[in-house]
């Protein structure tokens, strides 16, 4: 299994998933098929964790504009890192600009969805 | 039979069970697919009215520049006070009757006002000389049309290709002896052709330095006179049917 590493684009973040651990998201989501172009982070999260995963793993979400499909998609991420939250540790930092008022509501959502995980709103 | 009957009722417990877990899920769905949906439109509505401001912001910013351009124009012409102005209002009002769309008609109230803009091209020596021009003088003012034209023709604006037009043509004559083209009839363009009148009846109309004003049975001597000639007898058939409309946007927007 190796690191994968996607380069962003006008209407898609950056994504890095680094196997010590740390996943990172950053940018704006908006792609026209999102769950066509999230499949390969969802198969690499799965197979992540069906391997050997690093002892904790951080996520970084920082994604300054999204459409409603992202949103969807972002609940189905949160629920896959919930199914593996009891054996494994994991942090995760939603992090948004302070005049973000969707980013900021987005993230309270998704603390309120998911009472198994460590989700931190951190603001810039 | 006994058995048989726990059996069946194993198999219903866990369908039960399954349905219960199933129909869980699909209410979680749902509340999230709700909640999803009603971020969605608050934000839209956001973004609509962010959207909204911005044009705003962007048509007064273009308001602005144009009306500032149109001012520029103005202090080097002789005109003064309310001119521009006035000369948007009939212009406005000229394109209206004529039958222009709603939206060429407030932007030709828009672009009228910078029909002299090239004067900034013009030297001040030749522009502030009281009393008339020379020969040579006057041919030098004339450029103005030109000089108008070109430092307006690049623009990608609908706005400023709109006064690109009338600084070019304000000066063209129905019959062909205007300048800088000689254009003759339908040949000028219809925003050159009302803003060509628009401008002189307010220029006859006010006093000046140089000259007094017009009184307007002299004005409108000169029109009917002009009709065809140096104006499209068309507008001014429309002057003269809506006359007391141009009348109160005169006396509105007098110079004091």
């Amino acid at each position: 299994m190796e690191n994968l590493q996607i380069q962003a684009t006008k209407y898609t973040p950056e994504i890095a998933l680094d196997l010590k651990g740390i996943i990172s998201l950053v940018g704006k989501s908006y792609p026209e098929n999102t769950f066509e172009f999230y499949a390969p982070l969802m198969q690499w999260i799965e197979e992540y964790f069906k391997n050997e995963p690093a002892k904790k793993t951080v996520v970084n979400m920082e994604i300054i504009y999204f459409n409603s499909s992202s949103s969807k998609l972002f609940f189905d991420f949160f629920d896959l890192l919930e199914e593996n939250a009891n054996e494994h540790e994991i942090e995760i930092n939603w992090i948004y600009d302070e005049e973000n008022e969707s980013a900021e509501e987005a993230g309270e959502d998704f603390i309120e969805d998911f009472e198994k995980l460590d989700i931190k709103l951190v603001t810039k | 039979m006994q058995t048989h009957e726990n059996k069946l009722i194993a198999e219903i417990k866990a369908l039960k069970e399954e349905f219960i877990n199933t129909t869980d899920k699909l209410i979680k769905d749902v509340k999230r697919q709700d909640k999803i949906m009603a971020r969605s439109d608050k934000r839209q509505k956001q973004e609509y009215d962010e959207l909204m401001a911005l044009k705003i912001e962007i048509e007064e910013t273009q308001k602005e520049v144009v009306f500032t351009m149109g001012a520029i124009g103005e202090s080097r012409s002789k005109e003064t006070g309310n001119h521009v102005k006035r000369v948007a209002q009939y212009s406005y009002l000229l394109a209206k009757h004529y039958g222009l769309s709603d939206k060429e008609c407030k932007m030709l109230e828009q672009a009228s006002p910078m029909h002299d803009i090239g004067k900034i091209a013009i030297p001040d020596a030749i522009l502030n000389k009281p009393g008339r021009f020379n020969d040579e003088e006057r041919a030098i003012v004339e450029t103005h049309a030109q000089l108008g034209y070109d430092i307006l023709q690049y623009s990608k604006r609908e706005l400023i290709k709109m006064a690109a037009i009338v600084a070019y043509e304000h000066h063209e004559k129905y019959n062909g002896t205007g300048y800088p083209n000689k254009l003759k009839g339908e040949d000028i363009h219809i925003y050159g052709r009302i803003t060509a009148l628009a401008d002189v009846f307010d220029a006859l109309g006010s006093s000046r330095v140089y000259k007094s004003a017009w009184d307007d049975e002299r004005i409108f001597k000169m029109f009917k006179e002009e009709r065809g000639e140096h104006f499209d007898p068309v507008l001014i058939d429309i002057f003269f049917d809506h006359l007391d409309e141009f009348l109160h946007i005169r006396d509105s927007m007098k110079d004091i």
